[in-house]
C-alpha cells in the first residue's frame, strides 16, 4: 500500500454514482400538487433573534442607575470591556444564525468555536484586569449582600437573558438546522451570556474578581453548557 | 461556484418557485450522488433507497428554507444525513424482524459506491488496489468513514463537510487524517499477510 492508492483521482475515479430508482409516487404526488413557497432571507432569523435578545438587556440599562464608579474607571478598561462583551455577542450569533455566502445554512461549528473563544477571552479579562477604584467601587457588604447572594443575583440575570436567547433561537431554527444542534445551542448560550455580560459590565456595583468570574463569566459557560445539552437533546434526537 | 452547484442553485430556485420540472431536474442531478452517500454511510443498497425518498420527501417539506442564489447541494446532504442517522437509530430500537417462514432473505451486501458486492466482484476491474483500498474504507469508524466519503468521494470542501455533519472544519480534517492513519495501517498489515505466509511456508 502507498499513497498512490489513496489519490483523490482514484478515490472519485472509483467513486461513479449508480442511477438512482425513480423518486417514489408519494413524493410525484406531493411535487404535483406543490405550491410557490417564499424561501428564507439570509439575515432575517439573525435580525429578529437580536433584536429579541437585546430588548431586555437595554431595557435594564435604561431604567436602572449605572455602576457607581463607571466616570472613575479607566477608559481603556471600560472601551476594552465593552468591546470584549459585544463581540462575544454579536459574532457567535451572527455565525451561527447567518449562512455564508452561497450556504444554506449556517456554519455552527465554526459559532461554538467562536463562543469559546470569547468566553476564553473574558475569563482572562476577568481575572488579570479587573478595575477597581477604592473609596468608589463597591463591595457586596456594600450592599447589604453576602458574596454568594450578589454572585446569585447576576448569575441569575445572565441565565435569564440567555434564556430568552435560546427559546428565540430554538423557536427560527428548528426547522432549518437538521444536525448540529449541540454547537449552535453551545454558540446561543454563549452569545446570550456574553450580552447579559456585557449589560452587567455597565449596570453591576460589584467590581471585584472573584465576582466578575463567578457570576458574570462562570455564569456565561454555565448559558453555554446548558444551550448545548439542551439543543442536543431537542435537535439531535 | 462550479457549474454543477450553479445548475443546481438555479434548478433548486425554480423548485421553490413551484416548478414541478425542476424538482425532476434536481432529483435526476443529485439524487444518484446523495443515494452513493447513504450506501456508503447505511450499507445496506435497499435501506440507502428508502432513506433517499425520505431525504427527498424532507427536502420538499422544507423548500421555504432554502436561501435564494446558495447551493443546495450541501444542503441536501445535510437532509439525507440526518435522515441516515434517523433510520441508523430506528435500525438500533428495532433488533428483531419478524418473517412470514422464520427465514431471512439474503441481502446482498452493498459496497458504498452504490453496486451491490456480487455484481462488484464479477466486475473484477481492481485498479492498483483501489478496490482494496475502498473495502477498507468500510471498516472505519462511522465519523472517519463519513469524513472521507464525503471530502474524497463526493468532492465536496472541508467546510461543507462540516456543515453536513454538524461539525466543524477542523473536526473534520482531524478524522479524515485518523481515517488515512487507520486505512494504511490496514492495507500495509493485508499487504503484509501473503509476503508472511509465503515465508513460514
Amino acid at each position: 500500500m502507498n499513497d498512490n492508492n489513496l489519490k483523490d483521482d482514484v478515490w472519485r475515479g472509483r467513486a461513479a454514482f449508480p442511477p438512482a430508482p425513480p423518486a417514489s409516487p408519494a413524493l410525484i404526488e406531493a411535487v404535483g400538487k406543490m405550491k410557490p413557497v417564499r424561501t428564507r432571507a439570509r439575515l432575517t432569523g439573525f435580525l429578529a433573534v437580536f433584536v429579541v435578545a437585546i430588548l431586555w438587556p437595554a431595557f435594564t440599562l435604561l431604567t436602572h442607575p449605572m455602576r457607581r464608579d463607571l466616570a472613575a474607571l479607566p477608559l481603556a478598561w471600560v472601551l476594552i470591556g465593552a468591546i470584549l462583551w459585544a463581540g462575544s455577542f454579536g459574532l457567535p450569533l451572527a455565525v451561527a444564525m447567518i449562512p455564508s455566502r452561497h450556504q444554506v445554512l449556517p456554519s455552527v461549528g465554526r459559532a461554538s468555536l467562536l463562543g469559546l473563544l470569547g468566553m476564553v477571552m473574558l475569563f482572562l479579562f476577568a481575572a488579570f484586569w479587573t478595575a477597581h477604584v477604592p473609596g468608589v467601587s463597591l463591595r457586596p457588604e456594600d450592599l447589604g449582600q453576602t458574596f454568594l447572594e450578589s454572585c446569585l443575583a447576576c448569575g441569575g440575570y445572565v441565565l435569564q437573558i440567555a434564556a430568552i436567547l435560546l427559546l428565540a433561537g430554538f423557536m427560527l431554527i428548528r426547522r432549518v438546522l437538521p444536525v448540529g444542534g449541540r454547537p449552535l445551542g453551545a454558540a446561543l448560550g454563549a452569545a446570550g451570556g456574553a450580552l447579559a455580560g456585557l449589560a452587567l459590565h455597565f449596570h453591576c456595583p460589584v467590581a471585584s474578581t472573584a465576582h466578575v468570574l463567578l457570576s458574570h463569566v462562570g455564569a456565561m459557560a454555565l448559558a453555554c453548557a446548558a444551550g448545548a445539552i439542551i439543543f442536543s437533546a431537542l435537535l439531535d434526537r | 461556484m462550479d457549474p454543477e452547484a450553479r445548475e443546481a442553485c438555479e434548478v433548486m430556485g425554480r423548485y421553490c418557485d413551484g416548478e414541478a420540472a425542476a424538482f425532476q431536474r434536481l432529483y435526476v442531478l443529485l439524487a444518484p450522488r446523495v443515494l452513493a452517500f447513504l450506501v456508503g454511510l447505511l450499507k445496506d443498497h435497499a435501506a440507502a433507497e428508502d432513506v433517499l425518498q425520505l431525504a427527498f420527501m424532507k427536502l420538499h417539506d422544507a423548500r421555504a428554507n432554502y436561501v435564494r442564489d446558495a447551493n443546495p447541494i450541501p444542503w441536501i446532504y445535510t437532509i439525507a444525513h440526518r435522515t441516515c442517522l434517523d433510520e441508523l437509530r430506528r435500525r438500533k430500537r428495532s433488533r428483531v424482524r419478524l418473517t412470514g417462514d422464520g427465514e431471512m432473505d439474503r441481502v446482498p451486501a452493498a459496497h458504498f459506491t452504490g453496486v451491490a458486492e456480487d455484481e462488484r466482484q464479477s466486475e473484477g476491474d481492481d485498479e492498483g488496489g483501489a478496490t482494496e483500498a475502498l473495502a477498507a474504507l468500510q471498516k472505519l469508524p462511522d465519523n472517519q468513514r463519513q469524513a472521507l466519503i464525503l471530502t474524497k468521494l463526493h468532492g465536496r470542501s472541508v467546510a461543507e463537510a462540516a456543515v453536513i455533519t454538524g461539525s466543524t472544519p477542523g473536526a473534520i480534517k482531524l478524522r479524515a487524517h485518523r481515517a488515512y492513519v487507520t486505512l494504511r495501517k490496514m492495507l500495509q498489515k493485508n499487504a503484509a499477510g501473503p509476503a508472511v505466509q509465503k515465508r513460514v511456508a
